[in-house]
């Protein structure tokens, strides 16, 4: 209890140095608990506070969310989320959220992004969505929304349209503008957005001078579904869990997890701790198929496809386990607010602790044969640079940064679930490389072994679920999980009728784009899919490369295929002859 | 490339013989939701639930059904459905060999019978949910005579329930059968 | 001929002749990567669909089959056309997982136009969100013609009144309800479910004394701590209601 007191001192001095450099432009404040902390302040100012919280007091940008708030004040609103994270104390790290209106008649707010550059697709999107212009933002394109979408519709304004609403196509072929580098010998090499390996479409555009990459751009969100709208409208609380466990595939569990702690935050509601345990066992089980499915991936790209198909065999345990724990191999469905749908008997617990103790053993293997794979060593490392001081300016999370050298983990720099009454270790690595990524990734497996089995070891006993609460209409939270990839940073207002008011969900790969750019400059074009696969996107190659040599101003298409041979065995350069 | 070999050689086969022999599916696996049509009384309760809207009821006031439908190529086999399902009516089975050729044969209907309101006329609710009710007042152990004045309150519709509320305080005068006609307290054999 | 029924026979043949050697082209239109992870689960040494000559190839120009997965999105419905297109007649289309299906969980959003069969017509159809590899080993073998369809279209019409009794039978409802409910606060609907089942058959004893001497005896017997926690907790409030039904 004291302990707690002493925390929110802590974290109440630095709500307290921005007052003092910023006195009268801060409006507002409002704690939606112990550690999150909403300022809302004058709206020309929002650039420079946000900027100082940013590069003054230690913190990352999570979130930006824009809402529709004209119902409730006339206006609408921008939230932007800082993890502040100085001091590497869960006892003072603090969620704080600088939120601003914006008026109804001129909806502009200054841009932040020339001060943090993080907040660059944030903004993007904002537009797309709220029609919200960020004054002195570079970029004019468009993020979210597809080519032929018409303009002046923005999906989330309350008044724009019925979620079901289908605007005609305005657009019969797609005109995104790729950013334009010239330069002699530059030669633009386009891949997407259909694709072999796996995942999601999106669209690449590699600059590349002989065989260096200069540049790269991107265009994404070929799966732009409408989430959030669909959840305002159509879906009560609980069923938000099942849309949210959809948002991805591999690591939907996480969201999920996030999703269902912004509501019970924000309505202070209070999950069962046994509930707690098993979300915990539950998110690091994902965590273990997940990691297998990248470190597979990470064998097949580098030419160890034997590799490739034993991690595979043994990625299957991991499924098996959450088909025991929960009735099905992906989309666990587990969750309900207030807590989970499935408790874990000892039949459970025992069989996957056998399957873990299995697993275990055959990773222990493989992982060595891995690494003394001769090229597996020289294909990666020193590859895909993320420079730490990139890392700083935009943000990103997950094995990604923690193999930049930084300690950034949700799991313990904002505790959640049962994450603070288990020991573990948080991994980080200092290559700043393809190959440090890869063994954070695999040194986390054996974190998640531990996790599970202490976990399942030290379940308390109780409910699984609370009943009986009621929902507040507008209060609003943050909910956050360190999936996979990263933290997924969910925010929540509730609204009446049983619905959310505005949900608002950021994946952790969102964070990681942006930096990628920076990371291929340099590097080989063969290495392009093992720098794309390291950040483990939640998409991994692409069908087809276009080349366009500038100097000879001459096209030439190439099977994706070609490529990826290309950089399984780095011998015919595709972009000869 | 030894090391390889040798491991190759001690996992021998991992391949499972499916489809040439059944495959084991976990406890508690949850494959095609099993729709059982003799304990549906057609409460809503799982369409209300399903977050796909997989589930959906309509209500064919013309002709006094109730309809309950299924779109298995819409269910994301969540199982709400059988967790809130008030008699066990729909439950999650092990079968997980669901394709087809023909769309239609991923569609599933039941059509249940409707009960008209005692007052306005209009049919509202399923006999088999009014029933069931009045079953559960039975056997909490109200006496036969309270429980069939709260049997006269389930058969009228919540429109005319709040609208006519002294109305319906006369209503233990009233005996009505399961068609919905009204009659007069002891008309009836 | 009518178009359609020659191209029923022309599928046939191709049927007939890729029989040990299909070549299938997956199309993501927006998926969540469920599916995609699932075919992986089906083309890897565990379920290895490779066996059967089915392999996955990495242009549309290459395929007899193609995948589906994935909610319809606006942006991929020119990528989705140019993929069909590009795929050689006749072709096999088999639209995978709930939203391939019919657009799943996001039918009717604005950012989708549905199902695959809302842009192409459609062979066959796997649902499951998403499909286990062994339902997408039958879902493929099907549209080979190797296994037969086992679902089909039912219905069912209430033609008499038939009455639908509670659960329970000859244990108070009230009680049934409040055990059930608070079996699955404590294990879940699944579990809760088993277990206040198993313990209401105690009930159906009537003499408390018996249900209270039964029910110990199981507790005590019982291997699963937490089971035998549940089953106390159910007990608990049995005994509170009969004491307060006495007293």
């Amino acid at each position: 209890m004291e302990n707690e007191i002493k925390g929110q001192q802590d974290r109440k001095k630095y709500v307290r140095a921005l007052y003092s450099k910023f006195g009268a432009s801060i409006l507002e404040e409002k704690w939606q608990t112990q550690d999150q902390v909403t300022l809302t302040v004058k709206l020309n100012t929002l650039p420079e506070i946000v900027e100082e919280a940013y590069y003054g007091q230690g913190g990352w940008l999570s979130n930006v969310i824009g809402n529709d708030e004209r119902s409730i004040n006339g206006h609408f609103a921008v939230y932007y989320v800082l993890s502040i994270e100085a001091e590497k104390d869960p006892n003072k790290n603090l969620w704080l959220t600088i939120k601003a209106l914006v008026p109804a008649d001129k909806p502009e707010f200054p841009s932040v992004t020339p001060r943090v550059p993080a907040a660059v697709w944030y903004e993007r999107e904002v537009r797309d969505m709220f029609g919200l212009e960020p004054v002195g933002l570079p970029d004019a394109r468009r993020l979210v929304l597809p080519d032929d979408w018409p303009d002046n519709l923005y999906p989330l304004r309350k008044d724009a349209m019925d979620y079901r609403f289908r605007p005609d196509p305005v657009a019969e072929e797609e005109n995104y503008q790729f950013i334009g580098v010239e330069g002699e010998g530059i030669v633009e090499v386009p891949l997407g957005p259909l694709h072999i390996t796996s995942d999601e479409p999106g669209h690449f555009r590699l600059y590349v001078d002989g065989e260096y990459i200069v540049d790269a751009d991107y265009r994404l969100f070929y799966v732009h579904r409408g989430m959030e709208k669909l959840a305002e409208n159509r879906m009560d609380y609980d069923q938000v869990n099942f849309l949210a466990e959809r948002i991805c595939g591999i690591c939907g569990y996480a969201h999920s997890v996030a999703y269902a702690s912004a509501v019970e935050t924000a309505n202070g509601i209070e999950v069962p701790p046994r509930a707690q345990y098993i979300r915990t066992i539950l998110l690091e089980l994902e965590r273990l198929h997940s990691h297998l499915l990248n470190l597979g991936l990470a064998a097949h790209l580098v030419g160890f496809d034997a590799g490739f198909m034993h991690f595979f065999r043994v990625r299957e345990k991991a499924m098996q386990m959450a088909e025991i724990l929960t009735g099905s191999r992906k989309s666990y469905g587990m969750n309900l607010i207030g807590g989970v749908r499935r408790d874990i008997l000892k039949e459970q617990r025992d069989q996957v602790l056998r399957l873990i103790a299995e697993l275990r053993s055959e990773l222990d293997d493989l992982l060595d044969m891995l690494v003394n794979t001769p090229n597996f060593i020289s294909r990666t490392q020193g590859v895909g640079r993320l420079d730490p001081k990139v890392a700083r300016d935009f943000s990103p999370v997950g094995p990604n940064i923690r193999g930049s050298g930084y300690t950034r983990d949700t799991r313990a720099d904002h505790p959640y679930g049962a994450y603070d009454r288990v020991s573990w270790n948080v991994i980080s690595k200092n290559g700043c490389d393809v190959l440090s990524r890869l063994l954070v990734r695999a040194e986390e497996l054996y974190e998640s072994f531990k996790i599970i089995e202490r976990c399942l070891d030290a379940m308390p006993p109780g409910p699984v679920l609370v009943e009986g609460f009621t929902y507040k209409p507008g209060t609003y939270a943050l909910g956050y999980v360190e999936a996979p990839r990263g933290e997924d940073v969910h925010w929540v207002m509730t609204g009446n009728k049983q619905k959310v008011y505005r949900w608002r969900s950021r994946a952790s790969t969102y964070n990681n784009w942006p930096s990628l750019r920076y990371m291929f400059r340099g590097n080989t074009v063969s290495d392009a899919p093992l720098i794309v696969a390291s950040i483990d996107p939640c998409y991994s190659c692409t069908e087809r490369v276009t080349v366009v040599d500038v100097r000879k101003k001459k096209a030439k298409t190439i099977q994706y295929q070609e490529l990826e041979q290309y950089c399984r065995e780095r011998k015919y350069s595709p972009l000869k002859n | 490339m030894l090391r390889l070999l040798k491991k190759a050689l001690e996992v021998g086969e991992a391949t499972v013989e499916y489809p040439f022999k059944p495959i084991e599916v976990a406890q508690g696996f949850r494959g095609k939701p099993a729709y059982d049509f003799s304990r549906c009384i057609g409460c809503g309760a799982c369409a209300t639930a399903c977050p796909p809207n997989a589930i959906t009821m309509d209500c064919d006031l013309e002709r006094g059904i109730k309809s309950w439908n299924i779109n298995y190529g819409r269910c994301i086999f969540c199982g709400r459905c059988e967790e809130v399902c008030p008699t066990g009516a729909i439950v999650l089975s092990k079968e997980f060999e669901l394709a087809v050729i023909k769309k239609e044969d991923m569609y599933c209907r039941a059509e249940l019978k409707l009960c008209r309101c005692i007052f306005c006329g209009e049919y509202f609710e399923t006999f088999r949910e009014i029933e069931y009710v009045r079953e559960i007042l039975e056997q909490v152990g109200l006496t036969k005579k309270s429980s069939e004045s709260r049997v006269q309150f389930l058969k009228v519709c919540p429109k005319c329930r709040r609208h006519k509320v002294a109305r319906i305080a006369a209503l233990s005068n009233w005996h009505v059968d399961l068609n919905g006609r009204r009659e007069e307290n002891g008309t009836r054999s | 001929m009518e178009p359609e029924a020659k191209l029923q026979e022309l599928k046939a043949k191709l049927k007939n002749v890729i029989k040990r050697s299909v070549y299938v082209y997956r199309v993501d239109c927006g998926g969540c990567n469920g599916c995609e992870i699932e075919i992986f689960g089906a083309i890897t040494p565990v379920y290895d669909v490779e066996r059967f000559g089915i392999k996955v190839v990495s242009s549309p120009r290459h395929a007899d089959l193609l995948l589906f997965t994935g909610a319809m999105t606006r942006a991929m419905r020119l990528p989705a056309i140019r993929a069909y297109q590009a795929a050689p007649d006749p072709k096999i289309v088999v639209a995978y997982g709930a939203c391939g299906c019919s657009g799943g969980i996001f039918h009717d959003s604005y950012g989708v136009w549905g199902g695959a069969d809302a842009i192409f017509p459609v062979d066959v159809y796997i649902p499951g969100c998403p499909p286990t590899p062994a339902a997408t080993l039958y879902g493929l073998a099907m549209a080979l013609d190797l296994l037969q369809q086992k679902i089909k279209r039912e219905q069912w019409v209430e033609k008499e009144v038939t009455p639908v009794l509670p659960k329970y039978e000859g244990v108070d409802p009230d009680l049934a309800k409040e055990i059930e409910r608070e079996a699955r606060r404590l294990s879940g609907y699944l579990y809760g479910r088993r277990i206040a089942a198993q313990y209401l058959e105690f009930v159906r004893e009537k003499d408390p004394l018996a249900v209270d001497r039964k029910v110990k005896e199981l507790v005590k017997q019982e291997k699963d701590p937490r089971l035998a926690e549940i089953l106390l907790n159910l007990h608990k409030i049995y005994m509170e209601r009969v004491g307060h039904d006495a007293g």
